[in-house]
């Protein structure tokens, strides 16, 4: 029974890392109906800029926090503005393909700014270990799944009465009659960007205090990828229970099947949901693939 | 009169032909400078490899640079990054030698690279030192312009594992592997001296590329109850594996390969990284030689290069050494040819950092000495083991 429920408590932590960034995934989707494939390396950089402020203006965890959150949303408003809007009308392809220009952009940015050893992020928190029985976690571990919980509850409460998510939706579900009702499409956009860099750079931040941070780090994207198809590439809040389904699953499957069956049961898995849902779990019928 | 022209002719023409190949020197010479040529991978997680061999490269080509260049030929270093693709190493490689006329390379890369490259280092017949990533297929069958300096994987892991064996009779043994050519040989290595001692192996994982989480597979570890385990990721997956460990409360006796021995490691897994096991044919840069070493490059490379500096960075000067040693013994107008037969006859160069290098006819491959070290976090170092 220990041995299922360190599984679950493991698969939960890594879960809740993957649910964040599928939540990035799906909040760019939701509001500009585009995939976002420099996801993992938008995680990869703001926790390098926050690490970066840890070494070189303070190990504060809150000053460390606020400067990613800001850096975070800093690096979203510009990519929007600078590469993202001038492709506004241009084919989806056309705009995909931006995105993952800009992925290999940022992903070889790590060498040229920073170097290619693994670094700690070290603020003092979220290393230790609560040990209950034999069981045991480390408190960043903890602190990832509240912080995916709260931030569910937060986004629900946000697009469900909030003036400026119902706008989104609004976008979302039809942009050109969201511009006759006075709602600026391109503010919606600018906004969602950076609220996906700052939910991406969160999961970057927790996943650097509980592992390591590394020039590899952008594959994060690539396993939360699937747990936003699995929720619904437009459902922010599913993307975000697919990410805690996606980890699970995998640390059952690597526990009970073999390391090997671990990074093929999340695909698997969506192969199977998809096939009876084809818009994920959460997702709404009529979106467009990419 | 005829016989006496015929044969001023033919001395002539002789004269003309012999002094014509000396004046046309081989490619990448000129009066002044000599080109050697490098691919490594400069971007992405493999440049933690590839930037500390190619500064090794610079280390000892500044050296020479200092003390005059090669026979008054300063050397001039052409450098590419592949990021680890192998068709960016194969089209680097085509560049370096097409395009910048070296004279020579070093490198090259990864093993899976090195070997992709293998039939175009061999067709142009360009003196190659590898250095990175030894692996047999490199010098077996032996190739006449391709050198290699380093110990083979499979060599150290039997090392490494036959020790810890010894040291630790009895036990039940883990394994986890990474699923590509450098798990298969860690793996093969393993399996060698599990035939040899008999070894209980109680857990065998693979895991994939670029895995980060080890959760599941440390927790697979525990059930199992092995008590000495090898640990075949490289850096990251290392780290991860150790916390896990750590976070499970378990202490197995741990045996690392050379990839993973690089001493930031140690910082990063804490506590948990205090009293592994690991080989190498480099010596640790706690000790003499290596403390050496750092001292040496200090006045070498510029400030900024000195934190990129690994054991790669050692295994990458010791290749360099060899080859600028054995293009200076030409003398002033160095060929390949003349380089290679130098290469061949390189025997117990010291470079202070590994056992003595010696190439032969028919040899191709130094086979290096190894050492069993420690790792002590207190000092964050590697210390070898008595």
């Amino acid at each position: 029974m220990q041995y299922l429920i360190q599984l679950l408590i493991s698969g939960l932590a890594i879960g809740a890392i993957y649910g964040l960034i599928a939540m990035g995934f799906a909040v760019i989707y939701k509001s500009t109906g585009l995939v976002n494939f420099a996801q993992g390396e938008m995680t990869m950089i703001v926790a390098y800029i926050a690490w970066t402020i840890s070494t070189t203006v303070s190990g504060n965890v809150f000053v460390v926090a606020v400067g990613a959150i800001l850096t975070a949303i800093v690096l979203g408003l510009v990519i929007e503005r600078v590469v993202m809007r001038p492709m506004l009308g241009e084919p989806v392809f056309a705009t995909v393909m931006v995105t993952i220009g800009l992925a290999v952009i940022l992903r070889s940015s790590i060498n040229f700014i920073w170097d290619a050893y693994p670094h700690g992020l070290d603020l003092g928190v979220g290393r230790d270990i609560v040990r209950i029985g034999d069981i045991g976690v480390r408190t960043g571990q903890m602190a990832v799944i509240a912080t995916l919980l709260l931030l569910l509850a937060a986004v629900w409460a946000f697009f469900r009465y909030s003036k400026f998510g119902i706008a989104m939706r609004a976008v979302a579900a039809d942009d050109r009659t969201a511009l006759l009702m006075g709602i600026s499409a391109t503010r919606v956009h600018a906004i969602a960007w950076a609220a996906s860099s700052v939910i991406a750079g969160i999961a970057g931040v927790f996943f650097a205090i509980s592992y390591d941070l590394s020039p590899a780090m952008f594959q994060l994207g690539l396993k939360s990828f699937p747990a936003t198809i699995l929720g619904g590439l437009d459902a922010v809040l599913g993307s975000g229970v697919g990410g805690l389904l996606i980890g699970i699953t995998e640390n059952l499957a690597g526990g009970y099947l073999g390391s090997g069956m671990k990074e093929v049961a999340g695909f698997a898995m969506i192969i199977v949901v998809l096939m009876i849902r084809p818009f994920g779990i959460f997702g709404e019928r009529d979106i467009e693939r990419v | 009169m005829i016989k006496y022209l015929a044969t001023a002719s033919l001395l002539l023409a002789t004269a003309y032909l012999t002094g014509g190949q000396a004046l046309a020197a081989e490619q990448g010479i000129t009066d002044t400078e000599i080109v050697i040529g490098d691919v490594e991978p400069l971007t992405g997680p493999p440049a933690l490899l590839g930037v500390a061999a190619s500064i090794g490269h610079k280390i000892a080509i500044a050296e020479a640079n200092a003390a005059g260049g090669i026979n008054g030929r300063k050397i001039k270093y052409v450098l590419e990054d592949d990021g680890y693709v192998t068709a960016r190493t194969i089209q680097g490689v085509r560049k370096v030698i097409d395009v910048d006329k070296a004279f020579a390379m070093l490198g090259i890369s990864g093993s899976g690279q090195s070997i992709a490259v293998m039939p175009i280092l061999e067709k142009a017949g360009i003196p190659t030192v590898i250095d990175v990533a030894p692996v047999k297929f490199l010098w077996e069958p032996p190739r006449k312009n391709v050198f290699v300096v380093g110990q083979s994987y499979e060599e150290g892991i039997i090392h490494l594992v036959t020790y810890l064996a010894e040291k630790n009779p009895g036990k039940k043994w883990g394994l986890i592997t990474q699923d590509d050519d450098y798990g298969i040989t860690v793996r093969d290595g393993f399996d060698t001296v599990v035939k040899a001692k008999k070894l209980n192996v109680v857990y065998s994982g693979n895991y994939k590329k670029g895995q980060q989480d080890f959760s599941s597979d440390m927790l697979q570890l525990k059930q199992s109850g092995a008590e000495v385990f090898l640990a075949g990721g490289i850096i990251g997956e290392n780290i991860a594996m150790m916390k896990e460990l750590e976070k499970l409360n378990i202490k197995p006796v741990v045996g690392i390969f050379w990839p993973g021995r690089v001493e930031p490691v140690l910082k990063l897994m804490g506590p948990a990284g205090d009293g592994i096991y690991a080989v190498d044919y480099v010596e640790p840069f706690a000790g003499p030689a290596g403390k050496a070493f750092l001292e040496k490059a200090k006045g070498l490379i510029p400030e900024a290069e000195m934190k990129g500096i690994n054991r790669y960075s050692m295994t990458g000067y010791a290749a360099a050494k060899v080859l600028i040693g054995a293009i200076e013994r030409c003398g002033k107008q160095p060929t390949w040819a003349c380089t290679i037969a130098e290469l061949e006859k390189t025997s117990n160069v010291e470079t202070g950092i590994m056992a003595p290098i010696s190439f032969g006819p028919g040899k191709r491959f130094s086979n290096q000495k190894l050492q069993i070290m420690q790792s002590e976090f207190s000092t964050l170092s590697f210390k070898p083991v008595k």
